[in-house]
């Protein structure tokens, strides 16, 4: 899976992707581009680099990369064999001047993370009077003719006079000699830079790499984000996890947001507890936090142990497609049995389901759900789902939202034996102001 | 010619022209050959394509730009490529037009060559805000046919207009269009306590009343007028209109019995697109128009040949033209200054 369509995945890892501050273009089209990371040790050695830049002062090196462009194209062309125009070798020039820049900065910093290619050599050619600045044209320097030429343009030019027709057609010999000679430099210049196309390659892949690091490290700086432990086969779990989208909007209200504890391993787990708990925001916390740990960025929880999966399910329920033409019941119970047979397929999963089978009659949506925890057994990844039905089954873990303390909500969780669900439902109703004769004949009603 | 020593005082000009072949790139020519390379640095580009060698439209011949060694220039990169002096890159800037990238490069042998720029206000004011590193001291914008937009106050300083045969081959004709254009130019810039809350307003039609209060109508624009169900003159001072500013509005102000107390203000005078009829209209009937924001038009040059190969007596237009609008009138062409 992409990073780009994991975008996809409702949870709030957009919010992280809009939030975080990536420079360059390029940088932002290789993280787009990047493919989700499934190795312990692929994972450990990505975080030991973002570890590393997320304890230097990078600011400088930020600034130096606002100049980078994506100039892949033209790289490739000058690994082809092409010539390349004016507009090609400023490109290269100026890559090659920012690359060591960023280099000597590197070094200063004693950043091991990134290393670049030393392109001091094809600065060097594009630059033959030393003058270090970024910009480019066929310099005088390369060719003596061209001098020569130039200086007679210039000449018989002026400022724009007039030109009697003789003169006009001197000038347009000449500008055809500068042409030609320009020509002929540029293509000695490709030939030349073409033993560099790899290295500056590298330099283009390495710069936006590096964007990214940085980028990533003031992101886990600025949302007070963690950087975890990862395991494979093995327990997961977040001390003090919370969802930055969500918690920024509780925030602005004015707010408290409360972080959650969770824990699991092989078992399914089921979260029950009150409406307007923060259930489904558990949910997508753990689908975010799942991402946010394989894709390489600082996690949302105070500190935490991950257990690698191949891909993450969420199911929020709003699978209903009047396209397909399934109802919203036939849609997400298709939709968990995709899950089902990828768990029976032996993928390392991490499934989280929202209120299955909540849709139809609660005597049989309670049976599916105990066959759903019964057929779902053990999982290597993790089963999460949230239900407000009372379910029987003694193998799974159970959680529960501590929900209504004194009217005010508690959003925390905490495990429990019993499969009994809270019935809070009327009380919540009643503090959301509907009309009062509802809950009466409602609360009529139960006591009879 | 007096009014390159005018110029000097601005950091920024745009040329534009009232119809195609009125003489604007001629009279680009004669500025960019006239200014003191010596005493400041000058970076020229244009609201589309400009300086191309034959007309796209009319198939007449156009003159080219020629530009000055020393002189900054940003066009688009095919362009660059086509370009006939020598001349190095430094920058390619992040705005695009249709023609590719735009590219910024110092002149180091002067010649001619196809200058297309940005083709946006926004992006031609990000483009005058970027020539600052360069060390600029005067950016010139050559704008395209009837896009009076690059003179915008916003973007440029000031302004010089070019008319001619083009526009109109009547003598009399020419002269009272293109005085309703200076005159439109010439608005005067409001003089209130509400200025600077008015100048921070994006969109919609909005009122000041007689408490200085500032209301919002509610409409997205003036185009949306007809909704209206109300008199929005009543017990204002000022209606102010962020985007265009249209006859219907204009109209909906003239029928007002409040018409002589309330001021129509406009953002520039380049929202304005009323009709000279309706304008009149309202002006006898006591109206007021007032802009945020002036520019300053230095000279107003003139063409008396019509591509159709229609001639004007350029003496008489000229002379004509100065009573009217009580400016300097040029005509540049005939006056062979020597380009």
């Amino acid at each position: 899976m992409t990073f780009k369509s994991a975008l996809e995945i409702d949870c709030g890892i957009r919010y992280m992707f809009e939030s975080l501050e990536i420079i360059s273009p390029c940088g932002r089209k290789m993280l787009l581009g990047s493919e989700m990371m499934t190795a312990k040790r692929e994972v450990d050695y990505y975080y030991s680099k973002l570890n590393e830049i997320y304890y230097k002062d990078c600011s400088r090196i930020a600034n130096k990369l606002m100049c980078l462009k994506d100039i892949q194209t033209t790289l490739t062309r000058l690994d082809e064999g092409a010539v390349l125009d004016d507009i090609e070798l400023f490109e290269v020039k100026y890559l090659a001047i920012v690359s060591q820049e960023v280099l000597k900065l590197l070094e200063e910093l004693r950043i091991k993370a990134v290393r670049l290619p030393d392109v001091g050599e094809v600065v060097k050619i594009l630059d033959p009077d030393g003058l270090n600045i970024p910009s480019f044209y066929v310099y005088d320097s390369y060719c003596d003719e061209l001098r020569v030429i130039r200086k007679q343009m210039r000449a018989l030019q002026g400022e724009g006079e007039a030109l009697s027709e003789e003169q006009r057609m001197e000038l347009a010999a000449l500008l055809q000699r500068n042409a030609d000679l320009e020509l002929e430099v540029r293509m000695k210049l490709s030939a030349q830079l073409r033993g560099f196309a790899a290295d500056l390659q590298l330099v283009l892949r390495n710069l936006s790499f590096l964007d990214i690091l940085i980028a990533k490290a003031g992101q886990a700086k600025k949302m007070g984000l963690c950087f975890p432990a990862v395991v494979e086969d093995g327990e997961t779990f977040y001390n003090g996890m919370f969802n930055p989208a969500v918690r920024d909007v509780v925030l602005q209200q004015g707010r408290e947001y409360m972080p959650v504890d969770i824990s699991f391993e092989r078992e399914p787990v089921t979260i029950i507890g009150a409406n307007m708990g923060g259930k489904s925001v558990v949910l997508k916390s753990l689908a975010l936090n799942q991402l946010l740990v394989q894709f390489g960025f600082g996690v949302a929880a105070h500190d935490c142990c991950v257990n690698l999966v191949d891909e993450v399910a969420l199911c929020i329920g709003d699978e209903q497609s009047i396209v397909k033409g399934v109802s919203s019941f036939a849609g997400e119970i298709l939709a968990i049995d995709g899950v089902i047979r990828k768990i029976k397929g032996g993928q390392r999963l991490l499934a989280l389901v929202d209120e299955p089978a909540r849709t139809t009659n609660p005597v049989e949506g309670t049976a599916l759900v105990e066959g759903l925890l019964e057929v779902i057994g053990e999982v290597n990844g993790g089963f999460v789902l949230t239900t407000h039905y009372n379910i029987k089954n003694n193998t799974v873990k159970r959680y529960r939202v501590k929900g209504l303390r004194g009217g005010v909500m508690d959003y925390t969780l905490e495990v429990t034996q019993c499969g009994d669900v809270p019935h809070e439902a009327i009380a919540i109703a009643q503090s959301l102001g509907i009309d009062p004769q509802w809950i009466e004949y409602t609360k009529r009603n139960l006591n009879n | 010619m007096p009014f390159i020593k005018e110029i000097l005082n601005y950091e920024s000009l745009s040329i534009v022209g009232l119809e195609k072949n009125v003489g604007k790139t001629e009279c680009l020519n004669y500025i960019l050959y006239r200014l003191p390379l010596e005493k400041i640095k000058v970076a020229v580009t244009s609201i589309g394509i400009d300086g191309e060698n034959k007309d796209q439209v009319t198939s007449t011949k156009k003159p080219e730009i020629f530009l000055r060694e020393g002189m900054y220039f940003s066009t688009a990169e095919s362009h660059y490529k086509e370009r006939r002096l020598v001349s190095e890159l430094v920058e390619i800037t992040n705005e695009r037009s249709s023609l590719g990238r735009i590219v910024t490069a110092k002149v180091s042998v002067g010649g001619k060559a196809l200058i297309s720029g940005p083709s946006s206000g926004v992006s031609l004011r990000r483009w005058v805000a970027g020539m600052e590193k360069f060390g600029i001291d005067l950016t010139i914008i050559d704008g395209a046919i009837s896009r009076l937009s690059s003179a915008s106050p916003a973007i440029s300083k000031a302004m010089i207009l070019s008319t001619g045969a083009a526009f109109s081959s009547n003598i009399q004709t020419l002269v009272q269009k293109t005085k309703f254009v200076v005159e439109m130019i010439g608005l005067p810039k409001l003089v209130d306590s509400t200025r600077d809350a008015l100048c921070d307003i994006e969109s919609g039609v909005w009122g000041v009343d007689n408490d200085d209060n500032i209301i919002d109508f509610g409409l997205t624009s003036a185009l949306a007028i007809s909704s209206l169900k109300v008199d929005i003159t009543k017990g204002m001072r000022i209606i102010y209109t962020v985007g265009a500013l249209t006859d219907k509005l204009l109209k909906l102000v003239s029928d007002s019995k409040n018409i002589r107390n309330v001021t129509l203000v406009v953002k520039d005078f380049t929202k304005i697109f009323v009709s000279e009829t309706a304008y009149r209209v309202f002006c006898n009937r006591g109206g007021k128009i007032m802009v945020l924001q002036k520019s300053k038009l230095i000279a107003v040059c003139v063409n008396p040949t019509a591509p159709n190969g229609y001639v004007l007596d350029s003496d008489i237009l000229c002379r004509k033209l100065e009573e009217a609008l009580k400016l300097p009138v040029y005509d540049i062409v005939k006056n062979n200054y020597d380009i």
